[in-house]
């Protein structure tokens, strides 16, 4: 057993103690209060049944109080309504008990002195006297008639003795008469009836009275309330010595003078003794009085305030319910008291708690669901390619994914609960020219979006172009308003970045132009061709010399244009014919090398900085595929460099990654004119060139080729001056397949938006 | 047939009689001197059992004891105001054990009473149960019969069983007549009640 539980059944023998004194006493008090003997038999148990029921309810009310000054003191709930009853209780019990116990006191004293009044007690003595008065008389009469026998008797012995006795107990109604000689035994008895024994002798008193020449009187009480006079006086008297006979004669008092006498003498002797228990009495009194009332006025104070914590208890409950439900706990049940209103009450809490629970866990169920959904949906959101973004007409980002901010170019998951016009540009992004370029886009984005939302029509699907560093962007973006009940309109735009869709689109209608063209130009330039030089073979000789030289020029400027014509449909039938791809790990660093010094002893006008990673492993592509791409750009750096001095063409390879592949960069850069803006973003199509004699097909080749090898090309103007092209290849076969898988995946992404 | 031996104030493994009185009172009032009822009072003055001894006549033993109650003008004076005083000889007959508590033979009380008869202005004894009652012309006449205690039959021989036999005689003055309760609740401040020593002595038959 802990020591809680000790307490709590010390306690409770405590109480029980108490109350089983308490009722003890009473029972005690109400069984004895009619009977002073049994009281005073019963009044150690009283008393002692008292002393218990007070100590042990002084000892549990200390305790009481104690416990409710500490709960005020602490500002315990209920404390105070629990302290206010008490103490209306406590005054409802104390005021009249006090009053009733002093009256009662009073009332103790008078009583118990009235009963020693001056009047009453000489009234006894008067009474005594009266009887005693009487009595007197009586034994006057009875010695002077047996003085008057002796006197008689002195001349009589033997029968006459005793017939002179026997006529004088008739004549005085005596009991017996006996004459005794000088040694005290008995010479003539006169009796009523015969007596077994012989006398017993008289009391020393008696003989010593006689002996002395005197009479001797006495009245004697008996057991039975009845008196006897008993008489004495000497027969023979003589001078100097005792009487030789004396006669005693016992009289019986009237019965009626007897019990009258016995009835005055019991009644002085009880009111002796009850003078002497006066004081005893009172103290007796006071003390069961006192006993008695503290028992009832603690018992009463501890019922106060065990019916206030009892009141309250249902109270404390509620209230330490309501903050259990405040704090969220809606599984609180608190214990019904009774079946009163407060037990009403409770009832109707624990009603209300049930059903806050059922709601509660309904919501909490709710908003799992809804946490699910919204996981699902932040899970599909951060996968798709496509942007979405929700937004009010004030322009606030409610939501966006990570692809908004990635065709956006700009941090949109931080920037939820902004503006859009506050989003900035992604701060890892140290390239400067980038970051103009995404703020140039998500400007032209949130102007076009504004515009949208200014207008009437909410709901929207078309085609928005943003510009870009890398040329135009065009998005595919729709609108449409989200159904809420606030006073904002929520709009979600969705959008995908539809450009190299219609650059693929452009490049498969260029491919088949390109295949056309050399199916159905490169055909006829043969004969064409042959057909000019069998005429000028033909011709020639047969001509004279002013249509020799036209013959002649005719005939070059055909040969000429066709085989210009052939060049151009081999660069078209090279752009559309599939490849057969040659895939061997080489050393691209080498490769690189070997590239520029071939430029550099045959053009010496640009300068050509190499800067490559060593880090750099064997790639696996077609090594001379990626020797044209880097002739290509090469060429083309070295071109647009021309006429310029102070031209420089930096090429540099780094180990890169893109997502989980590892890819080979090869940057071209060139500080010359750069990119013009009108075909910055179509710079990959064929026959877009910014050169006077291209052919507008370098760049497209150079994007297949590095598409066929699963990389990626881009194309973008430096802020500082010059353009820079950087081309990313797989560094292994598994890498690129991860690069191709990508870009199938976004390509279906593409298609689907 | 068996001398006095000797006088004890207590005898052992006994309780007082009023002693749940006395416990009650000492829970209420525990600090207040408890005064010597032997020492000072109305009762005062020489108070002994001069002599006691036991007879076996015919398988009955019976006591015999020579008790010397006090005489005073204070008694005088209380009786003819009407008290009742109580007169208690207290026997018993132990038989003492070594390991345990003595066993109780016998405890019998022989209860008398004295007063003042106001109307006859004598002296009277009677027994507890009223039935034998005796008067006197003086105090000291009734005092000296009280001391007188011949042949009071106390057992019968065959309720005595195995000896030794440890013989106590007590005798007590009271005011008689007040409740017992009453007595107790003023046993501090009654000096209305004496006990004489235990006269104790080993019977041999």
């Amino acid at each position: 057993m802990d020591a809680h539980a000790l307490k709590r059944s010390a306690l409770r023998l405590l109480a029980a103690l108490a109350l089983c004194a308490g009722l003890a006493a009473l029972a005690l008090l109400a069984l004895s209060v009619e009977n002073s003997a049994t009281f005073s038999r019963w009044l150690p148990w009283i008393l002692l049944s008292s002393i218990c029921g007070v100590l042990a309810l002084g000892a549990l009310l200390t305790r009481k109080l104690w416990q409710l000054y500490r709960d005020y003191r602490n500002h315990v709930p209920g404390s105070r309504l629990a302290m206010r009853t008490v103490w209306i209780f406590g005054s409802l019990v104390i005021a009249p008990l006090v009053i009733v116990y002093l009256f009662s006191l009073d009332f103790i004293n008078r009583g118990i002195d009235s009963w020693f009044r001056v009047e009453i007690k000489q009234g006894l003595n008067d009474a005594v006297g009266l009887s005693r008065a009487a009595l007197d008389l009586r034994l006057r009469e009875q010695a002077r008639r047996t003085e008057s026998l002796a006197r008689a008797l002195r001349t009589l012995s033997g029968p006459a003795l005793l017939t002179r006795l026997d006529e004088e107990r008739r004549a005085a109604e005596a009991q017996e008469i006996i004459v005794y000689d000088a040694d005290s035994r008995a010479v003539a008895i006169s009796s009523p009836t015969p007596l077994l024994q012989p006398p017993a002798p008289p009391a020393p008193e008696v003989t010593l009275q006689v002996f002395g020449g005197r009479s001797y009187v006495s009245l004697d009480p008996l057991a039975n309330g009845r008196y006897t006079i008993t008489t004495a006086a000497p027969i023979d008297v003589h001078p100097h010595r005792p009487p030789t006979r004396y006669v005693l004669i016992n009289y019986a008092v009237p019965t009626e003078l007897s019990e009258l006498a016995e009835g005055v003498q019991r009644t002085a002797s009880q009111y002796g003794d009850l003078s002497a228990v006066r004081e005893p009495l009172k103290v007796s009194f006071r003390l069961t009085l006192t006993l008695v009332v503290l028992l009832t006025l603690l018992g009463a104070i501890y019922g106060a305030i065990f019916s206030a914590q009892r009141l309250t208890r249902p109270v404390q409950d509620l209230i330490a319910g309501t903050r259990a439900v405040g704090k969220g706990d809606f599984g609180t049940r608190l214990p019904l008291p009774s079946r009163d209103e407060m037990g009403f009450l409770v009832h109707s809490f624990n009603d209300m708690t049930k059903r806050l629970r059922r709601a509660s866990e309904e919501a909490a169920r709710s908003r799992a669901a809804v946490e699910r959904e919204r996981e699902r949906l932040s899970i599909i959101l951060s996968r798709l390619s496509t942007g979405v973004i929700v937004t009010d007409s004030e322009l606030t980002l409610y939501a966006a994914n990570a692809s908004a901010g990635t065709i956006l170019g700009a941090q949109l998951l931080e920037a939820v609960g902004s503006t859009l016009e506050s989003v900035r540009k992604p701060a890892a992004d140290p390239d400067a020219t980038r970051a103009s370029g995404a703020d140039a886009r998500l400007s032209a984005f949130v102007g076009a979006l504004r515009e949208r939302l200014t207008g009437s029509q909410l709901e929207w699907r078309e085609q928005l172009t943003l510009p870009s560093d890398s040329g135009e962007r065009v998005l595919l973006w729709a609108g449409t308003r989200l159904p809420d009940e606030r006073a904002r309109a929520m709009i979600v735009i969705v959008f995908d970045d539809i450009t190299a869709l219609l650059a693929a689109q452009r490049e498969a209608a260029w491919g088949e132009v390109a295949r056309r063209l050399a199916h159905e130009i490169k055909n006829p330039l043969t004969p064409i061709q042959l057909s000019a030089e069998r005429l000028r073979r033909k011709l020639l000789p047969a001509m004279n010399a002013e249509d020799t030289v036209l013959l002649e020029r005719a005939t070059h400027t055909i040969v000429q244009q066709v085989d210009a014509m052939k060049q151009m449909v081999n660069a078209f039938s090279e752009y559309a014919r599939a490849p057969d791809m040659k895939l061997a790990c080489f050393n691209l660093n080498q490769l690189v090398s070997e590239v520029v010094e071939l430029y550099r002893l045959q053009d010496a006008s640009a300068e050509i900085r190499v800067d490559l990673d060593a880090r750099l492993p064997e790639i696996e592509a077609d090594r001379g595929r990626v020797r044209q791409i880097l002739a290509n750009l090469i060429t083309n750096g070295i071109e647009a460099l021309a006429g310029q001095s102070g031209g420089c063409v930096q090429i540099s390879t780094v180990l890169q990654s893109l997502g989980e592949a590892s890819t080979a960069l090869i940057s071209v850069r060139d500080n010359g004119p750069g990119f013009r803006r009108e075909i910055l973003g179509r710079m990959f199509d064929p026959y877009v060139t910014g050169k006077p004699r291209g052919t507008g097909l370098g760049l497209a080749i150079i994007k297949r080729i590095v598409e066929e090898h699963g990389g990626r090309i881009e194309a973008e103007n430096v802020p500082t001056g010059g353009a820079r092209v950087q081309v990313f290849l797989p560094v292994g076969a598994q890498d690129r397949a991860l690069l191709m898988a990508a870009e199938r995946r976004m390509e279906l992404r593409r298609e689907r938006a | 047939m068996a001398a006095s031996l000797k006088m004890t104030s207590a005898r052992p493994g006994r309780l007082c009689a009023p002693w749940l009185a006395a416990l009650l009172l000492c829970m209420l009032v525990p600090c207040l001197p408890v005064a010597s009822a032997q020492a000072q009072g109305p009762l005062d003055g020489n108070f002994q059992i001069d002599s006691a001894y036991i007879v076996l006549d015919h398988d009955v033993l019976e006591l015999n004891a020579r008790i010397h109650y006090p005489d005073n003008e204070r008694i005088r004076n209380a009786l003819q105001d009407g008290i009742t005083l109580g007169i208690d000889v207290e026997v018993a007959i132990e038989r003492p054990r070594r390991f345990w508590f003595d066993a109780t033979l016998l405890d019998s009380t022989l209860r008398r009473e004295l007063t003042y008869h106001a109307v006859t202005g004598r002296y009277v004894v009677r027994n507890e149960a009223n039935v034998e009652q005796h008067s006197y012309a003086t105090l000291n006449e009734a005092l000296e019969q009280l001391g007188h205690i011949d042949d009071l039959p106390i057992l019968v021989q065959s309720q005595l069983g195995p000896g030794p036999w440890q013989v106590a005689v007590r005798a007590g003055v009271s005011r008689g007549r007040m409740p017992a309760a009453l007595r107790a609740l003023m046993f501090w401040t009654d000096d209305w009640h004496r006990l004489s020593g235990w006269y104790t002595w080993m019977l041999t038959l």
